[in-house]
């Protein structure tokens, strides 16, 4: 049965809906990432408006992240103080990634900027997680102990000024770095739909030395927040969060994500890892095409005013 | 503003010009409810030529069926290589072109009367011209206007049945108007044209209304009267979503 969504003003099949959310519920609850690098550009390809996409893709983020948060919650692995410094720095990200949206697709170049942003970071992290993630295989195959990061050096981050304690994450750093960070994953949120916990996560880890295990919590909080505040924007701005399109995202999601973490039980760490890597790069790898083959049709049309 | 005001003189005119034939049309419906399993319907525009003078017959008689919806603004880019990457370089604003535009005739266009006439009242997918551009030179902005018409057809927004007018009788044809998913909302006209030998002796032209109803209009509307109690019962419905969800499967 066709489903007609009011803000995209286009009907879609209701089962290829729940289906794209199921999938990417599945692929984001085995592997642990949001999943917004990958809805975005499906919906895209599917042909909802790439501005509806980006919004609605923020409002699933917020449901996937919520029942994320809460689990996390019950294991006690959020640190508050970190996720509230690092909010704070993404709604300013937000804001400013909401305006620079609607300043971008009036000029015209917004699908070469959201489709060029996702290269450059899908292509970057990709590249070096496959890297990382091919070399733990080889270890794990030849049975050599893998050496951990290390979390006890200090690094320039430790120099800044406007020190903070950061208590559940045992932490005394500056300020500094959260606050950017979260401003970096608000813009990101903003522009390309994601919840940005592909950055987040390397980045409190190897650059904030957080404890892994809270690591997960905080950035899913950061997230929530991010998310609802973008969704809010969005629609306050560009009228483009789309509810049914959302609600149906979502469905499919919650019930994809709980099949992926049991699936993610049974595989290895650097296995979902590698599986991971090659996701990403495929994504790069085709959008990446979509910017350098040439258009079918050199024209584009866009209805409505300026 | 000039085709419309062809259009009136011609239905003041008609009536006191010397034609035999007369032309009465109808549609199916006069108002398309887009509703949540909207996907596409066809009204069907159907009417009678009331000949004047029975003992007479025309040489040629032929009938053109416009359907327009509301005019609005397209903004066309157009894309170069720039360093290997394909950007959006030019643009061209072309103000007023009709959202929708269906034409269905008794025979191809060009067999029924020439260029001219056809062009004064856009009759044909070539002869859609905007209200106004934001270029002056001509030959600069027909690829642009060109790209228009080329898309929507592409969306399936603008068509032409060459034969599309079916003749049940005589005197009674019937056309089907295809109104796809994702046509625009607003007032559409629906012309019917009569031409004999190359010129129109008759036309009318007939309202009708696209819009949505019930849970979708309430929903669209929502968005853009309240759009910041609309974006808070979306995070809202997203986060109950969510805590359902790990509630429901918290044990499993």
């Amino acid at each position: 049965m066709e489903i007609y969504l009011p803000i995209a003003e286009m009907s879609v099949h209701w089962l290829i809906i729940l289906g794209m959310g199921g999938a990417v519920g599945f692929l984001s609850g085995m592997l642990g990432v949001g999943g917004g690098f990958l809805l975005t550009p499906l919906l895209i390809f599917y042909g909802v408006p790439s501005e509806v996409a980006v919004a609605t893709t923020a409002s699933h983020l917020t449901a996937s992240s919520m029942s994320g948060v809460i689990s996390q919650w019950r294991r006690r692995a959020v640190d508050l103080k970190m996720a509230a410094v690092m909010i704070a720095g993404g709604f300013a990200g937000t804001i400013g990634g909401v305006y620079l949206f609607a300043f971008l697709r009036k000029l015209g170049q917004i699908d070469l900027v959201v489709s060029a942003s996702y290269v450059i970071m899908l292509g970057t992290i990709g590249s070096i997680m496959l890297r990382e993630s091919i070399a733990a295989v080889r270890a794990a195959r030849a049975g050599q102990p893998l050496t951990a990061p290390g979390t006890a050096h200090h690094n320039w981050v430790h120099g800044l000024p406007f020190k903070m304690r950061f208590r559940q994450s045992r932490l005394y750093i500056s300020v500094i770095p959260p606050l950017a960070l979260g401003f970096v994953v608000g813009v990101l949120s903003a522009i390309m739909g994601v919840g940005g916990g592909f950055i987040a996560v390397p980045a409190m880890i190897y650059l904030l030395r957080m404890p892994t295990n809270i690591v997960m919590g905080t950035s899913l909080l950061q997230i929530l927040a991010v998310t609802a505040a973008s969704t809010i924007l969005h629609a306050l701005d560009n009228y483009t969060v789309d509810i049914i399109l959302g609600g149906l995202l979502v469905l499919g999601g919650v019930v994809g994500a709980q099949y992926g973490v049991r699936m993610a039980a049974r595989m290895r760490g650097e296995e979902l890892r590698l599986l991971l890597a090659t996701l990403v790069l495929l994504v790069a790898v085709r959008l990446l095409y979509g910017l350098i083959a040439t258009p079918s049709d050199l024209f584009s049309v866009t209805v409505g005013t300026p | 503003m000039k085709r419309a005001f062809f259009v009136t003189a011609l239905l003041v005119l008609l009536p006191t010009a010397a034609s035999p034939d007369e032309l009465v049309s109808g549609l199916s419906q006069d108002l398309v409810e887009i509703t949540s399993n909207y996907t596409g319907t066809d009204i069907v525009v159907f009417g009678a030529i009331e000949s004047g003078n029975s003992a007479e017959t025309p040489t040629s008689r032929d009938v053109v069926v416009v359907v327009r919806g509301p005019d609005s603004d397209m903004i066309v880019r157009r894309k170069a290589r720039v360093a290997g990457i394909w950007i959006n370089r030019d643009r061209i604003t072309l103000g007023g072109m009709p959202s929708y535009y269906f034409v269905a005739s008794t025979r191809p266009l060009s067999q029924i009367a020439p260029a001219q006439s056809l062009q004064r009242y856009q009759i044909g997918l070539a002869n859609l011209v905007p209200k106004s551009e934001s270029t002056h030179i001509f030959a600069k902005g027909e690829p642009f206007r060109h790209a228009v018409i080329r898309e929507r057809e592409r969306v399936g927004l603008y068509s032409a049945k060459p034969n599309g007018v079916e003749f049940l009788s005589y005197s009674l044809f019937r056309v089907r108007v295809p109104v796809p998913a994702g046509v625009p909302r607003g007032q559409y006209t629906a012309e019917v044209y009569l031409f004999s030998d190359g010129t129109v002796v008759s036309a009318q032209s007939t309202p009708l209304f696209v819009d949505q109803i019930g849970i979708e209009r309430r929903i669209y509307n929502f968005a853009h009267e309240w759009p910041f109690a609309y974006g808070l019962a979306a995070v809202f419905m997203a986060m109950v979503l969510g805590w359902l969800s790990s509630l429901i499967f918290r044990e499993r």
